[in-house]
């Protein structure tokens, strides 16, 4: 269980990964065929530092589901920390990468490597359903992040690195949490303008009513 | 306890923090939600800039629900929660909506419909309290921001706990203390200030929302509820605060 963070955090994050994921499938019914065939696969993946458990399910309709929470049997398990699986994700040859890094694999590795495969592939618009659930500035940097993370060998990791951590670090730490509770107080802020300037209207006009009726 | 008996002893309970007599009560939420139920889904989305979403999310996946499993969720409303459980537990589980509330389960239905629920759902307008389903029949009870409206809620509580099969579990998601000094001044003003204004905007009834916001503030906390669910016999009593504690949402398992 993820105790570090808000669960509301969390899930705006992967809501906003599975969209862009799921939307990018789409358009690619080749890549959705192959995910179709894994259907059924429950791949774990569980960062020690931070602390953050994540599940990447392919469900019966080809879909995939990411969620902070299952209580279903995994396929597939990987273990790590940050650092390795980004190495992983920076690597150019994933699957390699993946036998020789320091990453522990419980069961079996086929389902991930296939999975790794198909979204690696991919090109997904990250930045459309990031900004929906988590507002612009959060939105914005963590499409950023994704983005180079899925273009597998061009970035350096090393600046992946740094960038993730900041933003696991200041977005994802979450007491008090942070990305959507900004986006909560925009709205509340322009809320107290807005029903002030209102305020102060009717009062104008009901001074105005008032001295034309004396 | 029937109503008359209720109206007899004249006890009291809290609507929003007007006090008022209980069964009093049961009609007067009646009412905010009848008068509100066809605005409400733009007025949920509103009341929290969409979090609300976040929220049912994460609470669907701690239900963990499986296909051909039974699911209630109380005090339904429209049908979000029982739209999502009705894909989850497939052909061969079953869905059961529940609302105190006739004119929300009519929207449900239609919305329902239009989603492309399977034939797996039912609704039935019951009253929380007094669930009228056979002991250990359920998998899984959710009620979703509805704990608060209801008048005895350690009565509730017990009901759900009767009907659930053994190893069932229960998810409560609430609006709760939020954990942090500053939230909830914020949150005070957004509840008494601007929600109730926008409700008049929007549905053209303050006094609903005003209502919500006070119930709101009626709600026990995190940890009162959590011995709530305990004192009505669940086992592995536990709570996850969102968004600062706003929200919460506590799971308990029937023994
Ligand atoms: C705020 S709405 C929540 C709807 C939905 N669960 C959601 O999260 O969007 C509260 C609902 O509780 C229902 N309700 C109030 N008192 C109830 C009771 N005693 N038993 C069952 N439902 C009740 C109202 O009719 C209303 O539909």
């Amino acid at each position: 269980m993820n105790t570090d963070h808000d669960p509301a955090v969390i899930t705006a994050v992967l809501m906003a990964a599975e969209g862009a994921i799921n939307r990018s499938l789409e358009l690619d019914p080749a890549s959705a065929r192959d995910l179709t065939d894994l259907s059924g696969t429950v791949l774990a993946v569980e960062c020690w530092a931070p602390a953050l458990e994540i599940f990447a399910i392919v469900e019966a309709d080809g879909q995939l589901h990411l969620t902070s929470y299952s209580e279903q049997p995994c396929s597939v398990r990987v273990r790590g920390g940050l650092s390795d699986f980004l190495t992983l994700a920076t690597a150019e040859d994933p699957a390699v990468t993946l036998i020789n890094s320091d990453l522990e694999i419980i069961g079996n590795s086929a389902p991930l490597i296939a999975l790794q495969t198909i979204v690696a592939k991919m090109q997904p618009d990250w930045e459309a359903p990031l900004v929906e659930v988590l507002g612009d500035v959060a939105g914005h940097q963590l499409a950023n992040l994704l983005r180079q993370i899925f273009r597998w060998g061009q970035t350096s990791s090393q600046s992946l690195r740094r960038q993730l951590s900041e933003f696991i670090l200041e977005e994802g730490r979450l007491s008090p949490p942070a990305a959507e509770l900004e986006y909560f107080y925009q709205e509340i802020d322009t809320l107290v303008l807005k029903v002030d300037r209102l305020e102060s209207r009717l009062k104008r006009l009901a001074h105005r009513v008032d001295n034309q009726i004396q | 306890m029937t109503d008359k008996t209720n109206a007899e002893s004249g006890e009291t309970t809290h609507f929003g923090f007007e006090t008022v007599n209980k069964n009093q009560k049961e009609s007067l939420v009646r009412g905010v939600f009848d008068s509100v139920a066809s605005r409400y889904d733009v007025m949920n989305d509103l009341m929290s800039a969409g979090i609300h979403r976040l929220w049912k999310r994460f609470t669907i996946e701690l239900s963990a629900v499986r296909p051909g499993q039974t699911v209630l969720d109380i005090a339904g409303g429209t049908g979000d929660l029982a739209a999502k459980f009705s894909h989850l537990v497939g052909d061969d589980g079953q869905v059961l909506l529940a609302d105190i509330n006739d004119s929300m389960l009519k929207v449900g239905r239609d919305r329902l419909l239009d989603s492309g629920a399977v034939g797996n759902l039912h609704m039935v307008q019951c009253d929380a309290q007094m669930l009228p389903f056979p002991d250990a029949s359920i998998d899984c009870i959710t009620i979703a921001f509805g704990l608060r409206n209801v008048t005895d809620k350690d009565m509730a509580l017990r009901s759900m706990e009767r009907i659930l099969k053994p190893g069932g579990r229960l998810l409560v998601l609430e609006f709760s203390k939020p954990v942090n000094p500053v939230l909830e001044k914020i949150y005070d003003t957004y509840s008494f200030r601007i929600l109730p204004m926008m409700g008049q905007l929007i549905a053209n009834d303050a006094d609903s929302y005003r209502y919500l916001a006070e119930s709101i503030r009626k709600h026990p906390d995190q940890e009162t509820l959590l011995g709530m669910m305990e004192d009505a016999g669940l086992v592995n009593c536990e709570y996850h605060n969102m968004t600062g504690g706003i929200v919460a949402v506590h799971r308990g398992i029937k023994a």
